[in-house]
């Protein structure tokens, strides 16, 4: 049976958090303490939720590798299989395989600054990123630049409020911004002038300078954000090779067999789900319809 | 390579021979078209066929593939250990089914084609172009490996390349029935591949080809025949490379579910759709030209992902001609 990459392992809902009114944060253990041992991923890797019966999903891991005996997923209430998923509740089973694809290069970046730009539900992943380089300490400074359409949206708040409050202690920066007002984001921005404001993830770039020759940025967030934020970097010298995002794509099988995730022309064809989700600029410059 | 003869009057018991390996399945002729289909004698095949419909493919990555079985709660999978002959392959579907391969079979492999691979025994068959092929232009005209038997047509008998340890394995239980190849059968063979070679009505320049599709990207004629397609996607189901699949849980009663995948296609709106109703290939120009894009792709070490078999021209309703677009596309570069 486990030799069958397409057979899941179970898993056991330890927790159900609402986020917010569309995303839940489900904390899972494997039912096998081995497979639980032997699952080890890195920051930016993704697994296949399989409810059984119903089908499967792809999403990524938000929770870190620094923090053993259980996995976190974000989950988004966005079709018919995450609506069912946000039904469940805790003691439940579901099936989980991966991890799959790549992962950020974290050990080719430690002793560098980390520039974590999130759009919405791209905090997800980076959330992985994030506490990794925080519990390992061996990064320098780490900014995070958190974008979102308005307080009530904003994933892992008490985390991210914390950080921004806190942050510093642990050379961590956080910004926010969002585009809808409410009376929370009044509230923060007079407490944070500098650090919180209306408008777009790429707002939050301004008065920030980096030492190009040390400092890796890493995107995840709506189609729409990669051209501009990646611009902003570009803008700033970030070279290309240092600029890593992770993509979405509809993928059924994360190993490279269904063909749903391929990207790119007659020159360049990549399959997301295997030689992603995480890619540089320079990967994004050679394949065409990467972001 | 070992070559040996099969003359004429012994094909039917090697036919018959092959019966101990398991179901044997063929080309033959239903209404216009040719299928492959488990045959009981050598006469129900039509081996002189240019193509069938569905290529042969369909034996190893089916149009619909219950893959696990949910039951109590847990799932079961079950791989075939049935082993079965393919009879009469032409060398582009053996080239098809070796890209196949490089994708079903790389890490990690994937079980139900792997076993089914490793069940299937491939005996190749000479073949004459029509109008459609132009498997000569991409270099999959000539099987070098991936069968276990390949027969070339000689006016008494076949000349019998042996391909694989297995072929070596039955032309040894069968020794009775093959013969030593003549110095004439070498000539014979000879003329026929040559003969074969100037029989190509199509070609495909492939000099630079990639990369000058990758400079066309806007060129207008992607959207011209983007406008005559039908978006059926047809030419994914009967081509030999395309394996995209889609995959379904089913109920098949209150205690037992399936999963299934079968075939899609890269031409259904959904193929690039994400959750949140995000779509990566929202139009019909950008699927119509994603699919030249991923037939046209070089990959250094297994070449283009189309063998040149035709099939996808033969059987397109609205009548596009695949190295046609490939040419205008390169044309409208100048």
């Amino acid at each position: 049976m486990s030799e069958n990459p397409y057979v899941s392992h179970e898993a056991r809902i330890l927790e159900v958090k609402d986020l917010t009114p569309r995303e839940k944060l489900f904390t899972l253990r494997f039912v096998d303490p081995e497979v639980g041992e032997n699952f080890n991923f890195k920051p930016g890797q993704f697994v296949i939720v399989d409810v059984r019966g119903f089908g499967e999903f792809p999403i990524s891991l938000c929770s870190s590798p620094t923090r053993k005996g259980y996995i976190q997923l974000c989950i988004r209430k966005a079709g018919r299989m995450t609506k069912f998923v946000h039904k469940m509740r805790e003691g439940e089973i579901v099936g989980i395989r991966g991890p799959y694809g790549n992962d950020f290069p974290m050990e080719e970046m430690e002793d560098s600054n980390l520039v974590l730009v999130a759009g919405g539900l791209g905090m997800a992943p980076l959330r992985s990123v994030l506490w990794y380089a925080i519990d390992s300490g061996r990064y320098e400074q780490i900014w995070l630049f958190y974008g979102t359409k308005a307080y009530e949206d904003l994933l892992f708040r008490d985390e991210v409020v914390h950080l921004l409050k806190h942050g510093d202690a642990v050379n961590c920066k956080v910004k926010l911004a969002y585009e809808v007002e409410s009376p929370s984001c009044v509230y923060l921005e007079k407490g944070f002038s500098d650090r919180v404001c209306r408008g777009v993830v790429t707002d939050l770039f301004r008065g920030e300078e980096f030492d190009v020759e040390n400092t890796y940025a890493l995107i995840c967030g709506p189609p729409i954000m990669y051209k501009f934020v990646v611009r902003e970097l570009l803008n700033r010298k970030l070279s290309p090779g240092r600029i890593y995002m992770t993509l979405e794509r509809r993928m059924r099988c994360g190993i490279g067999k269904c063909g749903h995730c391929v990207v790119g022309t007659s020159t360049s064809l990549k399959y997301v789900c295997k030689d992603g989700p995480v890619f540089t600029y320079w990967d994004a410059l050679s394949t065409r319809g990467l972001i | 390579m070992r070559y040996i003869k099969l003359p004429s009057e012994n094909f039917e018991t090697f036919f018959n021979s092959l019966r101990e390996w398991g179901k044997i399945y063929g080309p033959v002729k239903k209404g216009e078209v040719y299928s492959f289909q488990e045959v009981q004698g050598a006469g129900d095949m039509a081996l002189d066929y240019n193509r069938t419909m569905l290529p042969p493919k369909k034996f190893f990555v089916r149009p619909r593939d219950q893959i696990l079985h949910l039951k109590n709660g847990r799932w079961e999978n079950g791989v075939d250990d049935e082993r079965f002959v393919l009879f009469g392959l032409h060398s582009c579907d053996i080239h098809g089914l070796k890209i196949l391969d490089k994708v079903y079979l790389g890490e990690p492999a994937d079980p139900y084609y792997k076993a089914r691979r490793k069940n299937a025994l491939i005996i190749g068959i000479s073949c004459m172009p029509d109008e459609y092929c132009f498997c000569k232009s991409l270099g999959t005209d000539f099987a070098m490996d991936g069968f276990d038997l390949f027969l070339h047509e000689l006016p008494d008998g076949w000349l019998v390349r042996v391909g694989s340890v297995r072929g070596h394995e039955i032309a040894w239980e069968n020794e009775e029935l093959f013969d030593e190849v003549t110095e004439e059968d070498i000539q014979h063979f000879k003329e026929f591949e040559e003969r074969r070679a100037s029989s190509f009505q199509r070609k495909l320049s492939k000099e630079g080809l990639a990369d000058m599709l990758d400079l066309a990207y806007n060129s207008p004629v992607w959207k011209k025949y983007a406008d005559i397609c039908l978006a059926c996607g047809n030419c994914n189901m009967v081509c030999p490379t395309c394996r995209c699949y889609e995959v379904c849980d089913k109920w098949i009663n209150a205690y037992e579910a399936v999963r299934e995948r079968r075939y899609d296609s890269c031409f259904m709106e959904s193929h690039g759709l994400v959750a949140g109703g995000h779509n990566f290939r929202p139009t019909r120009l950008d699927r119509f030209r994603h699919r030249y894009y991923c037939k046209s792709y070089f990959d250094p070490s297994a070449g283009f992902n189309c063998v040149g078999c035709g099939r996808c021209d033969e059987f397109c309703p609205a009548g596009i001609e695949h190295v046609k677009v490939l040419d205008e596309v390169r044309g409208s570069l100048q």
